[in-house]
């Protein structure tokens, strides 16, 4: 696999779509530019209302960019907001939620979007598939029905046709037996194959960006590292951008190329994904290094977990979030660390990105880590990871081998 | 009859399991509005049956009520506001009133035993079949399907019939098909618990079976029978009223919700409020104990 | 048991496990087999019990018949005439080997074949049965949908409180309150009786309004309410939903394609289980509006102490139970691919 998606890009949009490199960095500026990006979250906040009056601030200013045909990887522990700031792209949230900020996606703006605008955007901008394949096919359904169902909806093409493109979208997805699987239900498909279905469905009218939430969390590790393939090639193929969105910063590192971490509803460290592993800034990040799940492990055993408690959202953070759980948080932690670019490309949000003392706040830091000492509440058998060059080789992974390649 | 049976209850899950209207952003207001929506969902029916309860059973004691039997047939049929006859008189010159609040406590009077028993013994039974599990389970969830295959109302006309009609006989008559409802209930539930960590701990521990049954099993099904029994109330209340209806229940002259509603039924076009008060006792009564009942459930499944 | 008849034996049983495999393969047959082999002892136990209960009935046909001032040479003859006299057991016997050969015995009062009696009203109670159902499905089915829509909307706030206010009704008291509205105050419509539908179909069907509205209005009421609440369940919690809507479909189409087919199992559920009381509550409507039904028959028979057509009248409900249950089972495989291919 080559880290260049210098590739068959289908669609003629998408002036970025390849060959881009790491070299070459974001923009900051959103917007109208040639070089815009595909999709620019802006000071997204999402609040929903409890029936009791209660309110949860699931995703609180979360801001980041992606650009055509590339992977990135929306990372954070559960309940830290990726779901619901994803559902946000596609306006997939239930009435209790109020939505603020900013998503434009090719220049169109979603937040506020009426409803029947949103349902043409939906499969033909973005499409999305989910964490658990067993529940999110409808039973009674046959899976050929899905596919053509997401086909007939964005295009006036007839029967036949369709069902021509949905065994097509079968073979892309790699599903065996394409043209006999059409008629079955999914409940006589494997996890691994009903994922599949699942991507079929949503490549059926082209998105320009898919959204994997937790896509591969259900699955065994060899099914997990099979469809993230899949997915890596899609990308290549088709020149979409993919978010890929997990609580496994080993499955990023292997797969994306760009990361965003996420605490609390913010994004509190972000960079291309071979920068952020060479060398990990934000305390929490590191703490989640720490809890990745390893090969040795039995599957679908509990994951590891960073100790304390997860931040209440019910409340608006005065401090920064993670202070609680923070082993090197300090008296300046009571105030809330911005998001900047410390580094080139490389953002954090922490005030002591390399332990205490190591270097004052917010200017960026230049020494070398001497992180050693960080993480001590890292609940795991595996050595901190702070030292960046040999991360990179712990998150072990069976596809890792071809993702590390991409580096 | 009430189409609330008890089979569908379960099959039912919980109608408001929906959350409630989850309605766009809100201010304060309304979610300070939505709190007291809650208080009163529970305020509201049990502030009604308990101003029944009290009309019917203090009622007559406080205040002056005409006999509800043995009436003056020269009063036979006045009106509504006649002189000591608030709701007028039936055509044998009882006070409507006065009946009607009789006819509740007998109404009433059965259908809480018919749940008490139902509960303690149908209840018991369940818990004892769950608990325990082999032959004793197998032969007595056969015998609760042959119960459940009889259509009810049927069993119960037979039984009434005979039996002979009286307040005894109504509540025995009702509780033959009462019990097998709550067992299965309870049977049900207890299998539910057992399946849960602490039932697991509290057997392997060597806790006796029967002090399980007591001390874990019972507290843990109490609130689920009990919002069963609220939404039973309801179901009895209809079917005790349907048994008079038919005369088999409680015996005239003296009065009951079903018996007024036959008595008044033959003269409809004349005085059709002799229909009406009574039919609109039960349905005020029947609908304050199925709100009570779904809205003790629907707390109790939030949990 | 010789040797030489083992192997017969060993092939016939070869052939029935292979005709067993042959049967188990196909899960509408399996159903099919089962539920009728659970059917007996249930069946069973109905008729005992429906003897019993009516056997500790004080009094008998024969003493009602002739009345109190009969002599005892009298109320014996007429017991031995109509068989009266034999034991319990021997009569419950007897009676069951009838039902088994299909003959379902004499009526003790009219002497007629219980049979012909059946079939004389068992189209009645069929219409009115028929027609309620078919009413509460046909209003249930779009009110709940619209409810869902929308849920905590106009709509569906009014639609639940009458609902959760029509299921608290009373049968009999509604049937008395049409009554009183629609013969009564505004006489558009006959208060009693029949027209079979053979002398004239618009007097049948006007006489049919006020007996199934009665009927229908608390189906209705329920099935909305469970149907509703399905739906909204379906639409809140399920991920195929979510599929549905990230596809690109509108509510209608997530509504009606996705979310009602799944919960078309629990009403159907519901429909079956509500059979049993639905059977009790026509008792009570056709006596409200003396209609010539089985439930008419019944309480007859209950008041005469006629209890052949009694005893055949409760194992032809217990088995119209079963019988409906069984094609609720089979709906579900149907329906639900996930039994229909046997992985369930
Ligand atoms: N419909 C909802 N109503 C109220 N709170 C919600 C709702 N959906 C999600 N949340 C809350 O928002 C937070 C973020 O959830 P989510 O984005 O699903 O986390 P994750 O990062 O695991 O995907 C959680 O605390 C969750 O409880
Ligand atoms: S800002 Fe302070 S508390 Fe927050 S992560 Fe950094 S060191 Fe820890
Ligand atoms: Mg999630």
């Amino acid at each position: 696999m080559s880290a260049d998606p210098a590739l068959t890009d289908v669609r003629p949009a998408d002036a970025p779509a390849g060959g881009t490199g790491p070299a070459d960095a974001p923009t900051a500026s959103p917007g109208t530019a040639p070089g815009a990006p595909l999709l620019s979250v802006r000071d997204l906040r999402v609040m929903f209302t409890r029936p009791g009056g209660g309110r949860v601030f699931a995703v609180n200013g979360l801001s980041y960019e992606l650009r055509a045909g590339r992977m990135l990887a929306i990372i954070g522990e559960s309940g830290s907001g990726k779901s619901v700031s994803s559902r946000a792209i596609m306006g997939l949230l239930p009435p209790s939620a109020t939505v603020t900020g900013s998503i434009r996606l090719d220049g169109t703006e979603i937040v506020g979007m009426p409803e029947r605008r949103l349902r043409q955007l939906r499969g033909t901008q973005v499409a999305m598939i989910f964490q658990d394949p067993t529940r999110s096919l409808n039973p009674t359904m046959r899976i050929g029905l899905q596919i053509t169902e997401a086909i007939h909806l964005h295009n006036k093409i007839d029967k036949k046709a369709a069902r021509a493109r949905a065994i097509e979208l079968l073979k892309l997805v790699r599903l065996p037996a394409a043209e006999r699987r059409f008629h079955d239900y999914p409940h006589q498909l494997s996890g691994g194959m009903r994922q599949r279905v699942m991507i079929a469905i949503a490549l059926a009218c082209n998105p320009k960006l898919l959204i994997a939430d937790e896509a591969t969390t259900a699955l065994d590790v060899t099914t997990q590292a099979q469809i993230m393939e899949l997915l890596v090639d899609l990308r290549e193929q088709l020149g979409m951008a993919v978010i890929m969105i997990s609580h496994d910063l080993g499955l990023a590192a292997s797969y994306a190329q760009d990361v965003v971490v996420m605490y609390a509803g913010k994004a509190v460290e972000q960079a291309p994904a071979e920068k952020l592993f060479a060398r990990v800034r934000m305390p929490y990040t590191r703490a989640l290094l720490g809890a990745i799940p390893r090969l040795d492990a039995t599957p679908h055993s509990l994951l590891p977990v960073i100790g304390g408690q997860p931040p209440n959202l019910s409340v608006m953070p005065t401090s920064c979030p993670f202070r609680p759980r923070c082993p090197v948080a300090s008296d300046q932690c009571a105030e809330i660390p911005p998001l900047l670019e410390h580094e080139p490309e490389h953002r954090w949000a922490c005030w002591h990105p390399d332990g205490p003392g190591a270097a004052d706040q917010a200017a960026p830091v230049a020494a070398a880590g001497a992180g050693g000492a960080a993480g001590p509440a890292v609940a795991s058998a595996q050595p901190p990871a702070a030292a960046g060059a040999k991360t990179l080789t712990t998150p072990g992974r069976a596809g890792s081998a071809t993702g590390q390649g991409e580096r | 009859m009430a189409v609330v049976d008890v089979d569908s209850a379960i099959a039912q899950g919980d109608p408001e399991k929906g959350p409630p209207a989850p309605g766009a952003a809100a201010a304060p207001g309304p979610a300070r509005r939505r709190v007291w929506a809650r208080r009163l969902q529970l305020g509201v029916p049990i502030g009604l049956i308990v101003l029944i309860v009290l009309a019917c059973f203090l009622g007559p004691v406080i205040f002056d009520v005409p006999r509800p039997t043995n009436g003056d047939i020269l009063e036979s049929g006045l009106p509504m506001f006649s002189d000591g006859h608030l709701l007028g008189t039936d055509q044998n010159g009882n006070d409507i009133l006065s009946r009607l609040l009789y006819g509740g406590r007998a109404s009433l009077f059965i259908a809480v035993m018919v749940n008490l028993i139902g509960v303690v013994v149908g209840g018991g039974l369940g818990a004892l079949s769950g608990q325990l599990g082999g032959a004793f389970d197998t032969v007595l969830m056969r015998i609760l399907d042959v119960f459940i295959a009889f259509p009810s109302l049927v069993l119960t006309l037979a039984v009434a019939q005979s039996l002979g009609a009286s307040v005894r006989n109504t509540i025995f008559a009702l509780s033959f098909f009462s019990i097998p409802a709550v067992a299965r209930i309870s049977r049900s539930a207890v299998l539910r618990l057992r399946e849960l960590p602490f039932m697991a701990a509290a057997e392997l521990s060597g806790t006796p079976r029967w002090r399980v049954l007591l001390r874990h099993i019972a507290p843990n099904i109490g609130p689920q029978l009990l919002s069963f029994a609220m939404l039973n109330m309801g179901v009895v209340i209809i079917i005790e009223g349907a048994l008079s209806f038919l005369g088999l229940g409680i015996p005239p002259p003296d009065p009951s919700w079903g018996n007024m509603i036959f008595d008044g039924q033959q003269s409809l076009t004349a005085t059709p409020w002799l229909v009406v008060w009574p039919s609109i006792a039960l349905m005020v009564t029947v609908i304050s104990f199925n709100l009570l009942g779904e809205n003790l459930r629907s707390l109790w499944s939030s949990r | 048991m010789t040797l030489a008849s083992t192997p017969p034996r060993a092939a016939a049983l070869t052939w029935l496990s292979g005709a067993w495999a042959g049967v188990s393969s196909s899960p509408i047959l399996r159903i099919i087999i089962k539920r009728l082999l659970m059917a007996i002892p249930i069946m069973l136990g109905v008729s005992i019990l429906t003897f019993w209960v009516l056997a500790s009935i004080p009094g008998n046909a024969a003493q009602l018949q002739l009345g109190i001032n009969a002599t005892p040479e009298q109320i014996a003859t007429l017991e031995k005439q109509l068989g009266l006299d034999q034991p319990a057991i021997q009569r419950y016997l007897d009676w069951l080997g009838g039902l088994l050969t299909g003959d379902l015995g004499r009526s003790s009062v009219s002497s007629q074949p219980v049979t012909s009696l059946i079939a004389d009203r068992l189209p009645v109670s069929a219409e009115l049965v028929g027609l309620a159902f078919v009413l509460s499905l046909a209003v249930s089915i779009p009110v709940a949908l619209v409810s869902a829509r929308r849920p905590g909307g106009i709509i569906d706030r009014i639609a639940m409180v009458i609902a959760a206010t029509g299921q608290s009704i009373a049968n009999y008291v509604l049937a008395l309150l049409l009554v009183l509205i629609f013969a009564v105050k505004a006489g558009v419509l006959p208060a009693i009786g029949f027209t079979p539908i053979s002398e004239d179909l618009g007097e049948n069907l006007k006489g049919m309004v006020l007996p199934t509205l009665a009927l229908a209005f608390p189906l209705m009421c329920f099935y909305t309410r469970f149907l509703r609440s399905d739906l909204v369940d379906q639409l809140q919690r399920e991920d195929y939903v979510d599929t549905a809507r990230a596809k690109g479909a509108g509510p209608w189409r997530v509504l009606l394609r996705h979310a009602f087919r799944n919960s078309s199992f629990g009403l159907i559920t519901l429909v079956g289980l509500n059979v049993s009381v639905l059977i009790g509550v026509t008792v009570i409507t056709e006596q409200i509006f003396a209609m010539p039904g089985l439930g008419q028959l019944l309480l007859q028979g209950i008041n005469t102490r006629d209890f052949v057509v009694v005893q055949d009248l409760v194992i032809l409900f217990a088995a119209i139970t079963v019988v409906v249950n069984l094609i609720v089972d089979l709906l579900y495989v149907i329906l639900d691919p996930r039994i229909r291919y046997g992985s369930r």
